[in-house]
């Protein structure tokens, strides 16, 4: 059996019997006589006389008088010639043929509901025909019929309209047409003056440049082309055929109907004006967004063409002929440019009709969903649910500029929270940027010293030095003095020299329980960073929800601050002489300690700052920062983790009160150095470089705000009178306040802090002060000279701002 | 305490809890095959992944042929390493 | 995910990969996973001579399970910010776990 069913059973097992299988049907093998036929014969030669069937001795062959004629040959042959012309005859009868079309477009008018690609190389009249059908239709009904698939081929029509090419239009096209065939025999054989005329028209008849039936809206497919001659006969009549109605009344006409096309006009203007409604049903659009864009070509102002172009009417490639060279080449370049155009209208529009605008909505939705994902996580686009999961990722990008993945997100406030905290940033350990940063402290209060010096210069020492004392005490514990409620109990020694036992190791449990508030503090931290990024917008007046919004804001920021301060154990009171430390100073001993502070710092109001002000004041010598730095005989500065701790404090902790204490009231000063004095060991303090950063921050913003003029007399008073205690206790150490010896470098806070204490000094103080410290004042001078130049005026102005602020200069000094 | 606020992440109630206590700590690690950490911790998370900074790594090895006496090497990098074995946890 | 997110801003630092058979390779980080596999480029291996079967091996895909530690430019790490990162994904895991 054989799969299409022939018989292939040989011969030898061909006579079984009727039960033997025939095979996929079960009729006769047809060909199985011709096999038998052949195996009988030896012969394969088929014999003329056996197959002819003899039907040729039927044929009458007489009346071959005319074979002559119209093979050629015969006795007096005349050469035939090669210009016959059937297609210039034919085209004299088009005109009726035409006619017959157009008339029979008019009486059918449904004939005309094709895919309209109404393409600009239309003659005039049926262009206008189609105006007048086509505006009574919507461009809809194709859609109406449940089983329309709309024409998704390309049309080789919209490539019809180029003129330039006319003998290229279909690439795979090797036929040519009668016309042509005509045209290169006249052309070879005759002289050529009509050949353009003649080849001009060719392509309109090529039947593989099927223009007119897509052209043509009013034609129904299949038709015959209309001849251009017929056309051209229309235009040069001037008028319309007699068969040709207006178009009928009701139906708005384009450019005042047919017969009054402006002159300027370009044809397919109108048909672009007509083109919207029939090639861009709204539902058939599948390219949403290009819609819009293709109108606007599809409709250009008219009279700006007609004028651009300047031209006339030209429809038919016989009218071309009539220009001149300019204008025809004027004429082709406009075309080229408005077959692209076409082409391009085309190639968006074939999607027409494929979507419903339902399904349009739904694809959209789509899209604007996948856009929101894409720029958000895959997971979410809650930035806060990013944020949780990629915190450091995102505001590391966002402070370091580095490219972010999802750089939507509303980061640019929080990350100005982190790099507000320079302290904390900065405070890693053995960073160059972190002893950068403590070298801009370091300046801020060079600065601070350096305008109370230049203060103090510009008047001369006021007399107040001398009414000195002759006031009596006056109580520290007024109504100004601050933190009345701070309890401090007052040790039973005030002379600065306190029996206070400075504390050495924690236990295991201090330290976890100190951890443990830190970690606390951090949280509330945090919360309160987040708070500041979460903060809605100052509500307007009346809008009721806005306030109250912002009314549970501040509530929430209040409990915050609550849950911090309780954490940062600030209020815990002070026991004197007790072996463990306040919680809070215990706090500050920790690195993370340290580097909240300027977080705190921003978070607290200025009560709460001049509270932690007040408690590192008080708590001074008991600073790890002081009470670990203090000169070990035999070393010539403390081990690397305390200058580490130092630095941290000066970087981290500094500038925090020094930005507190510029802006503090004097009282408040007055207050401090008070308890300076009478809470700490005064020499323990002066001997560290915290200790006496402090001292200095004190002593400088009380200049200043004497110089300014701020102080009340009574104030001042106060002032002096703790002024003179500090320097009497400090007088006789005043030697051991440098660090090592003269050559170990750093020694600039010693010189601010002498100069804040020349300033405010009277001149017998100053006096007792150079007497102190002008062994080192020389050495220095000295020292500097075996020094690099850069260094050495360095060292020499850290001396002279001291010297300066007792009226020397070091120049004097030789 | 009235700390209610304070019952939330920050109580001590799982082990790690404790690290986060550590966090900018001097903290040391100890790891398999012998070997010892010591550093400040930067970051941990719950698969004990650290990153420490400063450290300084201590490898235990035992000499066989020295009569059993431990001789340490020990060898220090100053970047910060991430340790991301599981070492106690 | 908080080594995921902190091993992405060192994307195309210079790191210096220990595995736990004790070879070193240092490299150009490349990309990153939240297995924290890692992609090094240019790779160079420290002790080649014990090695020399990677002598050629320009770029590696490490399974981040055989990492003992991962050696960071101290200068591409924000410390502060790597704790409260820290901090922040502590006390999301315990508001997971609750």
């Amino acid at each position: 059996m054989s799969f299409f069913g022939f018989d292939t059973t040989l011969p030898r097992d061909r006579d079984r019997g009727p039960e033997a299988t025939r095979g996929f049907f079960e009729n006769p093998d047809p060909f199985a006589q011709v096999a038998q036929a052949t195996a009988l014969e030896d012969d394969d030669a088929i014999d003329f006389e056996d197959t002819y069937d003899g039907l040729g001795d039927q044929l009458d062959d007489d009346q071959d008088e005319f074979n002559d004629d119209t093979f050629g040959g015969g006795p007096n042959i005349k050469p035939v010639g090669k210009d016959f012309d059937f297609f210039g005859r034919t085209a004299q009868v088009a005109d009726a043929i035409g006619e017959e079309q157009v008339r029979y477009s008019l009486q059918h008018p449904q004939a005309a509901r094709e895919p309209l690609q109404p393409n600009v190389q239309t003659p005039a009249q049926p262009a206008t025909i189609s105006t007048a059908a086509t505006s009574k239709r919507t461009g809809y009904e194709k859609y109406e019929d449940p089983g329309y698939i709309p024409d998704l081929q390309a049309k080789s029509s919209v490539w019809g309209i180029s003129q330039k090419k006319p003998t290229e239009p279909a690439a795979s096209r090797k036929m040519m047409s009668l016309e042509e065939v005509e045209a290169q025999m006249r052309q070879h054989g005759q002289s050529a003056p009509n050949v353009p005329a003649q080849r001009l028209p060719q392509p309109l008849a090529d039947p593989s440049y099927p223009i007119h039936p897509q052209h043509l809206p009013t034609l129904p497919d299949g038709f015959p082309p209309i001849p251009p001659e017929f056309l051209q006969a229309q235009l040069e009549n001037g008028a319309l055929p007699p068969q040709m109605p207006p178009p009928p009344p009701g139906v708005p006409e384009l450019y005042g109907g047919p017969g009054q096309l402006p002159p300027g006009v370009p044809l397919h203007h109108l048909q672009n004006a007509n083109f919207p409604p029939q090639n861009m049903p709204p539902t058939g659009s599948r390219h949403v967004g290009p819609q819009p864009a293709q109108r606007q070509q599809q409709v250009p102002p008219p009279a700006t063409r007609g004028a651009q172009s300047g031209m006339p009417v030209i429809t038919t490639p016989q009218q071309l002929m009539h220009l001149t060279e300019e204008q025809r080449n004027a004429y082709l370049i406009e075309d080229a440019k408005r077959a692209k155009r076409n082409h391009k209208i085309f190639l968006l529009s074939r999607g027409n009709g494929l979507m419903t605008p339902q399904d349009k909505n739904f694809i959209t939705r789509i899209q604007l969903q996948q856009l929101v994902a894409a720029a958000g996580n895959v997971a979410d686009s809650d930035p806060e649910a990013v944020l949780a999961e990629d915190f450091y990722y995102q505001v590391y990008s966002q402070i370091r500029g580095a490219p972010r993945q999802h750089p939507h997100q509303p980061l640019g406030h929080f990350a100005q929270t982190y790099l507000l905290q320079t302290g904390n940033r900065l405070g890693g350990h053995g960073s160059r940027r972190a002893f950068h940063s403590a070298d801009n402290h370091m300046q801020r209060m060079q600065q601070q010293v350096q305008r109370a010096v230049e203060a103090a210069k510009a008047k001369p020492k006021n007399k107040q030095l001398i009414i000195e004392g002759s006031l009596g005490k006056i109580s520290f514990s007024n109504a100004k003095a601050p933190k009345p409620m701070l309890n401090i109990k007052r040790p039973d020694s005030a002379d600065g020299a306190k029996p206070k036992k400075l504390q050495s190791d924690l236990s295991l449990s201090d330290r976890k329980s100190i951890l443990t508030n830190l970690e606390s503090v951090y949280n509330a931290l945090m919360s309160m960073e987040d708070m500041e990024r979460t903060m809605p917008p100052p509500p307007e007046e009346g809008d009721a929800e806005a306030i109250q919004e912002h009314m549970e804001w501040r509530q929430k920021v209040h409990s915050l601050n609550q849950q911090l301060w309780r954490a940062l154990k600030v209020m815990e009171p002070i026991v004197p002489s007790s072996t463990t430390p306040h919680p809070f100073i215990a706090l500050l001993s920790y690195p993370k300690g340290k580097k909240a502070i300027p977080r705190i710092f921003r978070h607290i109001d200025q009560e709460q700052r001049v509270t932690i002000l007040t408690m590192i004041v008080v708590h001074l010598d008991s600073l790890d920062v002081v009470r670990l730095a203090q000169p070990v005989p035999g070393e010539a500065q403390p081990s690397l983790a305390v200058r580490e701790a130092i630095d941290l404090f000066s970087l981290a902790i500094m500038p925090s009160l020094l930005g507190y204490v510029n802006e503090a009231p004097f009282n408040i000063i007055i207050g401090l150095l008070g308890l300076v004095i009478a809470q700490t060991h005064v020499q323990t303090v002066a001997r560290t470089k915290v200790g006496l950063g402090i001292l200095t921050m004190l002593l400088s913003r009380a200049e200043i705000v004497k110089e300014a003029g701020q102080a009340s007399e009574r104030d001042w008073q106060q002032w002096v009178e703790k002024f003179n205690v500090l320097f009497d206790t400090l007088e006789p150490a005043l030697n051991d306040i440098f660090p090592g010896s003269i050559n170990s470098g750093d020694d600039m806070y010693v010189w601010q802090f002498l100069a804040a204490v020349g300033i405010g000094a009277s001149p017998e103080q100053q006096q007792r002060l150079v007497i102190a410290v002008k062994d080192r004042v020389m050495e220095t001078v000295t020292y500097s000279k075996t020094l690099p130049a850069d260094m050495a005026s360095q060292r020499l102005g850290n001396v002279n701002l001291f010297m300066r602020a007792i009226g020397l200069d070091v120049e004097l000094l030789g | 305490m009235a700390d209610t606020e304070d019952a939330g992440a920050s109580s001590v109630s799982e082990p790690l809890d404790l690290v986060r206590l550590s966090l900018d700590e001097i903290v040391f690690v100890k790891l398999r095959g012998d070997r010892e950490l010591k550093g400040r911790l930067h970051a941990y998370d719950s698969h004990c992944n650290l990153v420490l900074g400063d450290v300084e790594e201590t490898i235990y090895v035992v000499e066989e042929d020295d009569n059993e006496q431990e001789t340490t090497r020990v060898s220090e990098t100053t970047a910060i390493p991430l340790v991301s074995t599981r070492p106690g946890c | 995910m908080l080594f995921f997110s902190f091993f992405k801003t060192l994307t195309n630092q210079t790191v210096t990969i220990e595995l736990k058979n004790d070879i070193r390779i240092r490299g150009i980080l490349k990309s990153v996973d939240q297995y924290l596999n890692i992609k090094l480029d240019d790779v160079e291996v420290l002790d080649l001579d014990k090695y020399p079967h990677l002598s050629s091996v320009k770029n590696m895909f490490i399974r981040g399970s055989v990492v003992r530690y991962v050696m960071l430019p101290r200068s591409e790490v924000d410390v502060g910010l790597l704790e409260d990162a820290t901090r922040r994904e502590a006390a999301n895991q315990a508001g997971k776990a609750r």
